[in-house]
């Protein structure tokens, strides 16, 4: 069994009453055993928060937040600007079409190997990406191959 | 809501929104131990404890232009940092509570000022295990709630503005917090006899 006024040993405890109230606490505390052994054990539990240690940063962390700040400026320049489920949609837009690509020309030199071994290194060659201007679906898909190898 | 009035603090959020860059930086590197402490002490790694406290600062700078004057920014970032750990441990793949301390991290110091005896100094590395046990046991928002009080420091009121919670809840979390700490302390202390 609990006393009834044992919630108060928290706030007590905390210096989070008024005068009055912290008066009459006291007076009770005094002829309640129950209030007092746990105004006690509270005491001792506060007592050993005075033994957790306390953490730093880590060295650098200051440097890494700014860092990333700057990144969410750039982010707000023209290009950059274009939410990223705008740019993976326009990457997975240049996936099906690579792929149909790939598949129409298999179906068109189907019976030609050798023909088709070259469409097939032609389709995946970078050099189709490297040559799109910026902005273009090559220049969104190149960008979020960096971001990915960035990360 | 408590607003403590810091004339630093005020200074910074007027720079900050007048466009000078380095009153982020001066935000930054006056709060980031008392955040990444929080962070850590929520979370029990230091490498969710960083990317933690980096998301805090980082809503920090986007909502700053928003930020009311009379509110008290560190009752602000403490808000934010609460919330953010709270999403941490709601992720289901959350597993690396209260692991080893990671590398680089920074220095790890002891509160009491003054050089403990080596008997003291493995009390003391005792209570802080079975402290570092019980709040790892508590239910995420009574450890908040006790980290901001006992280790933080900070008055029922400022607790309330930063967990945007009631004085009433506040006392009740409070109380409760230290009930189940106890509780958890007392059988960590029995199977872990000195
Ligand atoms: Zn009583």
């Amino acid at each position: 069994m609990s006393c009834s006024k044992s919630n108060l040993v928290s706030p007590y405890l905390d210096k989070e009453m008024g005068a009055d109230e912290t008066i009459a606490f006291e007076a009770h505390a005094r002829g309640c055993s129950r209030c007092a052994q746990k105004l006690e054990e509270l005491r001792a539990l506060h007592s050993a928060f005075s033994a957790v240690q306390s953490h730093q940063a880590p060295y650098g962390f200051s440097t890494r937040v700014l860092a990333r700040a700057a990144e969410l400026e750039k982010k707000k320049a023209p290009w950059y600007f274009a939410p990223l489920f705008v740019r993976f949609a326009e990457a997975a837009v240049l996936l099906v079409v690579v792929t149909l690509g790939i598949l129409a020309g298999n179906a068109m030199t189907n019976g030609v190997p050798g023909r088709m071994a070259v469409n097939m290194t032609a389709s995946l060659s970078l050099d189709l990406f490297e040559a799109a201007p910026p902005g273009s679906l090559g220049g969104a898909y190149l960008a979020l191959m960096e971001a990915g190898n960035e990360k | 809501m408590m607003t403590v009035r810091n004339d630093d603090d005020i200074s910074h959020i007027n720079r900050f929104k007048e466009g000078d860059p380095s009153a982020f930086e001066a935000i930054v590197l006056k709060y980031q131990d008392k955040i990444y402490s929080l962070c850590r002490h929520m979370l029990g790694n230091a490498h969710d404890a960083e990317d933690a406290a980096q998301e805090v600062f980082l809503k920090a700078y986007q909502a700053l232009p928003r930020f009311q004057p009379d509110a008290s920014l560190y009752t602000w970032l403490y808000r934010i940092a609460a919330n953010t750990c709270l999403d941490h441990l709601r992720k289901p793949v959350f597993e690396s509570l209260f692991g080893p301390s990671g590398e680089g991290e920074g220095l790890v110091h002891d509160r009491a000022s003054e050089a403990p005896s080596p008997e003291r100094l493995y009390q003391s590395k005792q209570t802080d295990r079975a402290l570092q046990e019980g709040l790892g046991k508590l239910s995420p928002k009574l450890r908040a709630i006790i980290i901001l009080k006992e280790i933080e420091g900070l008055s029922y009121e400022e607790i309330a503005d930063s967990l945007a919670i009631s004085m009433g809840t506040v006392k009740s979390r409070i109380a409760r917090a230290r009930e189940e700490l106890q509780k958890v302390m007392k059988k960590f202390r029995e199977q872990n006899p000195q």
